[in-house]
């Protein structure tokens, strides 16, 4: 069983499609946008936020524009406007030269020049922060400014060339009165064309601005259009996917229910009138508890306080619902913790109806059970058939087939009753009082054909609950048996056993070919959660059977790599099935199947007639020739108990 | 009449081709119509450019003057009428000695059109009594350079 996959490797991915599929473009990339969440969105609407992302860009970039050129414009009007002062202060340079005083008209003659070079063909110009860098000026493009440049230029061109005139002639010039003057007068026209540059550039700049606003606002106000469609489609798509998914919950098969932290119903998917007969608004309000069946409301209350303590978790149990008419119905619940989701605040439960379902298993586990246990009556006497056979026979040959046919149907009846155990239905053979520890190890080697490769260490003087004592039995069978099998033949299977903090620790360990990783996950994951009778059930057997068992009296069984490349399986039996020797042990309480401990005391054994239950695995059955190791004699354990009838 | 796709196709093509029209059309009717007014007596165009007063006619007929000025720049400049019997070149300046001083004994002033930027157009009509009348702008420099011009009206 161990080296067999499991059903669900093999299992087809689910194919993914995605909810845009047929669209193209745009229209397929916006409905993927991670800040709608998983709002999908139509054809319609997927051009509206392209359009608003539009809208929005050019707003910024018209902003940024337009704070540049305010900005380029601030300085162009402050270029122009130093020019005022640097006619002035060469019209002044020039008088004091020809005056007689120092002065450097040459310098600025040439400062002069450079403002309207640079505001006309355009360039760099000291930044007016003062800290050195330079800021670049584009060339005036305005035919007005330009026009009013160029004749700034000219200006300046014939004031230079007078200022010349007078520096080089002097006041012995005859021209000299009438340059001077000239130089006055082309100096106040400069102003005057100075002063209508800036503000013929000032005036742009407004214009330009204004332009710029303009559009803003109406960029502004398509964008708020825009926002508006959006909005009304976003909402319109919400309120499509909601109507969508009221009509999902409200015409599916499952329940969906919400329950407060108090543990009663904060919603109710209207389905529960289908399932249940009952309405909806009835159930808010109401505890979930009153709806269960009072044999599992123990198990259902654990489930859900373990769940509600552990926030994201997710947890599935099965009980029985009670409709509206009385009956029950089955049920299975994946249950999920949202406590922490403020939108929902409680235990999701996702319920389905499983009653047919149920039906139908228990039908199919009786007709195991029933099936199984012809098998099992025919088995048993052949095997009785088969032990007289061996106590007449004095032909060691002949002997040793016999025990080789003895083993067979050994196998043959833990066979069925592997059945047995897979169809829920519990054996009837428990004994009523302890039974050796060691004896329970020895009935289950006793099931092996190949007994002589186990090697048992001392076990602890302890004792088993005899109503425990025939499933521990079979459960360490299939253990050793596993481990017998995918071992080779040369090699030892090792019992050994060590008290634990909760129980007392049985290892099984080989020296097989192992178990790769996933498949000791898997086989862990099968012994911890049983499934109900399955394709899976039927390959990996062993494991489901160990796993029922073990889950009856709460016997934790893991599987690990053993240092020897084999596999080690440890049993963890709980304190509660064992006592020490001479020491009258505690009532062992059979498990449910959640792993709670059930209200019920010990169920009463059954009488029968069947020969089957009088072969219990305790006392020990006989072997031909005794095992290797062993420990004490096996009659002690048929004096610790007796089956009860 | 059904609506097929390809009809509703054409329908809107059609309806955004005739809408630039038709709005051409609510411009066209509606916006204000731009024609010159007849000018009011006896019209001088003047022309004005760095740094000149040009006018077509030195002398005009007293009564109503219309000047019909346009600015041919490079830069702004203003119109101002001035009646003075001094000469047009020895009108008084301000303490500046760059603008003419319009409060000075023996200058009355008329009227003026400031403003005139590159291109501009505008009239100024004046009822103007027999005498001398100097026509000129009174920008910095802009007199000083020769911008002005004389008139007389008889």
């Amino acid at each position: 069983m161990r080296r067999s996959r499991s059903a669900e490797a093999g299992a087809a991915s689910a194919t993914q499609r995605t909810a845009a599929g047929g669209r193209s473009g745009i229209g397929r990339l916006v409905p993927r946008l991670p800040i709608l969440g998983d709002l999908r969105l139509g054809r319609r609407l997927g051009w509206v936020i392209p359009v608003l992302i539009v809208l929005v860009t050019a707003i910024v970039g018209y902003n940024a524009r337009a704070i540049a050129q305010q900005r380029g414009s601030a300085l162009v009007v402050n270029i122009a406007a130093r020019q005022r002062a640097l006619v002035e202060r060469y019209t002044k340079d020039v008088l004091l030269v020809v005056d007689g005083f120092q002065a450097d008209p040459k310098e600025s003659g040439e400062a002069v020049r450079q403002p309207v070079d640079v505001l006309l063909d355009g360039g760099s110009v000291r930044a007016p922060q003062g800290d050195g860098s330079r800021v670049e000026i584009p060339p005036a493009r305005d035919w007005k400014v330009r026009r009013k440049l160029e004749q700034d230029r000219r200006l300046i061109d014939e004031l230079i060339r007078t200022g010349d005139r007078l520096l080089d002639g002097g006041r012995a010039d005859p021209r000299y009165a009438a340059d001077v003057t000239r130089l006055r007068v082309l100096s106040a026209q400069l102003s005057s064309v100075s002063n209508d540059a800036v503000q013929e550039i000032t005036q742009q700049t407004e214009a330009s601005l204004s332009r710029l606003v303009r559009i803003e606002i109406a960029l502004g106000l398509l964008s708020a259009l825009a926002a508006l469609a959006l909005g009304l489609l976003l909402r319109r798509a919400g309120a499509e996917q909601a109507a969508q998914f009221r009509s999902l919950v409200n015409n599916s098969s499952d329940l969906i229910t919400v329950l407060a932290p108090d543990g009663t119903i904060a919603y109710q998917s209207p389905s529960v009138q289908r399932v249940l007969g009952r309405r909806a608004a009835d159930l808010v309000g109401t505890a979930l508890g009153d709806l269960v069946h009072p044999d599992d409301q123990h198990d259902v209350s654990i489930s859900l306080t373990k769940l509600a303590e552990a926030p994201g978790a997710t947890a599935n149990f099965g009980c029985r619902l009670q409709h509206e008419d009385g009956s029950w119905r089955h049920v299975e619940s994946v249950c999920t913790n949202l406590a922490d989701d403020p939108r929902v605040h409680g235990l999701v439960l996702n319920i389905r109806d499983v009653t047919e379902q149920a039906a139908l298993r228990k039908s199919i586990g009786e007709l195991y059970h029933n099936l199984a246990r012809r098998s099992q009556g025919l088995v048993d006497l052949q095997l009785e058939l088969i032990e007289e056979l061996e106590r007449g026979e004095v032909d060691p040959d002949r002997l040793e087939e016999l025990v080789r046919i003895d083993h067979l149907a050994t196998r043959m009846r833990r066979n069925a009753e592997n059945l047995i155990v897979l169809s829920g239905v519990e054996q009837h053979r428990r004994w009523s009082e302890p039974v050796p520890l060691r004896d329970v190890v020895e009935a289950a080697l006793a099931e092996l054909k190949e007994y002589s490769r186990v090697q048992v260490a001392p076990i602890h003087d302890l004792r088993l609950s005899g109503q425990a004592a025939s499933d521990v039995a079979h459960l360490l069978a299939e253990l050793v048996e596993n481990a017998t099998s995918f071992s080779p033949p040369i090699t030892k299977v090792q019992i050994s056993g060590d008290p634990a903090g909760t129980g007392y620790v049985l290892e099984i360990e080989d020296r097989g070919i192992g178990m790769s990783d996933a498949e000791l996950i898997e086989a862990n994951r099968r012994l911890a959660a049983p499934l109900a009778a399955d394709i899976a059930v039927s390959r990996m057997m062993g494991f489901h059977v160990v796993g029922r068992l073990a889950s009856r009296y709460g016997i934790k069984v893991q599987l690990r790599h053993s240092w020897y490349d084999g596999v080690a399986a440890l049993v963890l039996l709980p304190a509660v099935l064992l006592t020490s020797a001479g020491e009258r042990p505690a009532v062992a309480p059979p498990m449910s199947a959640g792993g709670a401990v059930s209200p019920d005391p010990l169920l009463p054994a059954e009488s029968t007639a069947s020969g089957w239950q009088q072969r219990a695995y305790l006392p020990l059955r006989r072997h031909a020739t005794p095992a290797p190791n062993r420990g004490e004699d096996t009659g002690a354990a048929a004096k610790a108990g007796e089956p009860v009838e | 009449m059904a609506w097929t796709r390809a009809r509703r196709r054409w329908a809107w093509a059609l309806a955004l081709a005739l809408m630039p029209a038709a709005l051409a059309l609510v411009v066209f009717l509606t916006a204000e119509r731009r024609h010159e007014p007849a000018p009011l007596g006896t019209p001088v165009n003047v022309r004005l450019e760095d740094f000149k007063v040009q006018r077509d006619a030195a002398v005009v007929p007293a009564g109503t003057v219309s000047f019909r000025i346009l600015n041919q720049g490079p830069t702004t400049h203003q119109f101002i009428v001035v009646r003075t019997d001094r000469a047009p070149d020895k009108l008084p300046l301000q303490r500046d000695g760059l603008t003419v001083n319009e409060d000075a004994p023996g200058i009355d002033f008329l009227d003026e059109a400031g403003g005139l930027d590159i291109d501009d157009r505008q009239t100024l009509v004046l009822r103007l009594a027999p005498g001398h009348y100097v026509l000129y702008c009174n920008l910095e420099g802009h007199y000083l350079g020769g911008m002005y011009a004389a008139l007389t009206v008889r």
